[in-house]
């Protein structure tokens, strides 16, 4: 008997409906047959099934069976479809009805039937509308994914037993609901405070600013001068995302599996680190089946590059393009995939490989050809798109000792006033699809940007002064105006101006 | 216990002969050697050969007989069948195909018996 059940694979942030057809024979060797390009997961899929309907009090048919993954061309991958083939089967056997709404199965099974947690769940939810499909059958412990997206009705499966006494109409699964989240109890906890970090007033006031309009940052300084205890401490100061950018995040998480079970939307801004050893395709994405990789992660969120010219060449002239775009388009002989890659860059260097170049006390013991050669590392083009350029020197002593007498502001407070200039720049911009200033393109600028004549006098004396490129001059835009929003003043001005420019030229 | 295995397929060949001989097929071999393994049962029915690889297992407490019927096993019986058909020349115009008969035994009655016809297919 001929049965047919629907579930789903992902395409990058893509769902296609796929069509699990089971077939029971009345002749025939007993034995599973899976077709329609399964990957060797699949292809043990048939152990599981057939393990998990034994163990839930069913009887396994001594049939031949064939299962086919329709559209038979795509190549399947994943442990997805266990439920589908596990319930097609009990319907080619009659021990279970199928739903008369037109309905996902999508699951892992586990050797005792019950469901585990299944990555991808949220994407499914999300292209049921465009399937017509009302009814959604995932794990419980991937449920609560699912439960976001309204008009779907999405059932919790938490084995096996339970769907066919829910199906067979005996004993009701009660539908998904959302479990109200606090989006402040979900912040990132940082492993620094800002007040914790004695001097380095200037790095803190750069970084403050590339937080509150999502821009990229550079730090240079000696080793031990505080660089990566700053770039830590500012998870602490990122504001919570807001609900589109949380869906936006969400689903990049469902996709790679990095939600855990019974998690649900994502209300941390995402902070990713890196370490120098990270692969081109690991950062950007890729592989046979693309991939995200940790710049989509790091989608809304920050991008922590330390020891940044350690970083192969070639992966680092790969952030150029999604740096500038927002996004990253990979293309493999599988097919072209847009992911999503709207980070926020810091990255820390020392200025030489001795790391006391430009120290003023003590001397730096590179050659100048050492000193040139890693400084090539950073690229003109790279360099270029980093808006905010800081120098990080040593604390002095006497500073360090007498700290107490220093007065330093906290995260939270910082935090704060970060969150008030998000609000201001989500207003200006949500309509055009953009949440911060550093997203804005060339047109949001001359649209949404309003210098005083002053200001645009001192922009123009700076761009000749400097020989700056277009794109800094618009960059220095963008940040001048977050500075503006920092101060919720309505206009940028010149003193803003002046702030940007200094973070601009850049330190030797 | 290799003696009482030995036993057990000459019992299963016993009885899937007999079970074949009502069903109308002639038995041609029973337990036929060559140098790298055996055939049950050789037999043909209106210009058919068919290869016969026989399972039989008392109770179900190790499982089925089917699941001792693998691919390795169906390639073995292949090879085997070529072996026969080189060294059986009147055969050459005849239709060929491998079967399996299962069965189980309770005691000293067979419970299930179960024919199934081309396995290779």
């Amino acid at each position: 008997m001929l049965t047919t059940i629907l579930s789903a694979a992902h395409s990058g942030l893509e769902t296609i409906a796929i069509e699990v057809e089971v077939n029971v024979f009345t002749k025939g060797f007993p034995g599973i047959t899976i077709i329609g390009l399964p990957n060797k997961a699949i292809e043990e899929a048939k152990e599981r099934v057939k393990t998990a309907i034994t163990n839930s009090g069913f009887e396994f048919p001594q049939s031949k069976i064939i299962i086919n993954l329709a559209p038979a061309d795509i190549p399947k991958e994943g442990s997805c479809y266990d439920l589908p083939i596990a319930v097609g089967i009990l319907h080619a056997m009659g021990v279970v009805q199928l739903p008369k709404e037109k309905s996902f199965f999508y699951g892992e099974l586990s050797l005792d039937g019950s469901l585990r947690h299944t990555k991808g769940v949220l994407l499914l939810a999300l292209s049921a509308k465009q399937h017509s499909v009302k009814e959604l059958y995932v794990p419980l412990p991937s449920s609560q994914e699912g439960a976001v997206v309204s008009n779907v009705s999405v059932f919790p499966v938490a084995s096996l037993h339970e769907l066919v006494l829910h199906l067979n109409g005996s004993k009701k699964i009660a539908k998904a609901l959302i479990k109200p989240g606090n989006t402040e109890s979900e912040r990132l906890v940082a492993e620094f405070d800002f007040n914790e970090i004695i001097g380095q007033n200037h790095a803190k006031r750069a970084l403050t600013i590339a937080a509150a309009g999502g821009h990229n940052l550079f730090m240079q300084g000696p080793p031990g001068s505080g660089k990566t205890m700053l770039a830590r401490a500012v998870a602490g100061i990122l504001p919570p995302l807001s609900p589109e950018e949380s869906l936006e995040v969400t689903k990049i998480y469902s996709v790679t599996g990095n939600i855990p079970p019974g998690g649900s939307l994502i209300w941390a801004r995402p902070f990713r680190i890196s370490h120098h050893t990270t692969s081109r395709i690991g950062l950007i994405g890729g592989g046979s089946k693309p991939h995200p990789g940790e710049i989509s992660l790091a989608h809304c969120g920050v991008l922590f590059l330390d020891e940044f010219p350690e970083f192969a060449r070639s992966t680092l002239e790969s952030l150029r393009q999604p740096m500038e775009d927002g996004e990253v388009t990979v293309t493999r002989a599988a097919g072209t995939l847009k992911f999503p890659a709207d980070f926020m860059l810091i990255a820390a260097a020392n200025p030489c490989p001795c790391g006391y170049l430009g120290d003023p006390k003590r001397e730096c013991t590179c050659s100048p050809r050492m000193i040139m050669k890693y400084q090539s590392k950073l690229s003109g083009p790279l360099m270029d798109r980093i808006d905010l350029h800081v120098s990080v020197p040593v604390v002095e002593a006497d500073k360090l000792i007498e700290h107490k007498d220093v007065e330093t502001v906290s995260s939270a407070k910082i935090r704060e006033r970060i969150i008030k200039a998000r609000e201001v720049q989500y207003k200006r911009l949500s309509k055009s699809g953009i949440y911060m200033n550093g997203s804005m393109k060339n047109k949001h600028i001359s649209d949404f940007v309003q210098l005083t004549t002053k200001a645009s006098q001192l922009l123009k004396q700076a761009v000749n002064a400097y020989n700056l490129s277009t794109r800094t001059y618009f960059r220095l835009i963008k940040v001048s105006q977050t500075i503006a929003d920092l101060e919720a003043a309505d206009a940028v001005t010149e003193t803003h101006v002046a702030e940007a420019l200094q973070y601009r030229v850049r330190v030797e | 216990m290799k003696q009482q295995n030995f036993s057990k397929g000459r019992t299963g060949e016993m009885i899937a002969a007999q079970y074949l001989k009502r069903h109308g097929f002639e038995v041609i071999e029973q337990n036929w050697h060559t140098k790298f393994g055996e055939i049950d049962i050789v037999a043909k029915q209106n210009k058919t050969l068919v290869f016969v690889e026989v399972k039989l297992k008392f109770g179900d407490k190790f499982g089925s007989p089917e699941e001792m019927i693998t691919n390795v096993k169906i390639k073995q019986v292949l090879m085997n069948a070529e072996v026969y058909l080189l060294t059986h020349p009147e055969f050459e115009n005849y239709k060929r195909r491998i079967d399996g008969i299962c069965i189980v035994m309770e005691g000293e009655t067979v419970s299930r018996l179960t024919h199934y016809e081309n396995l290779s297919a």
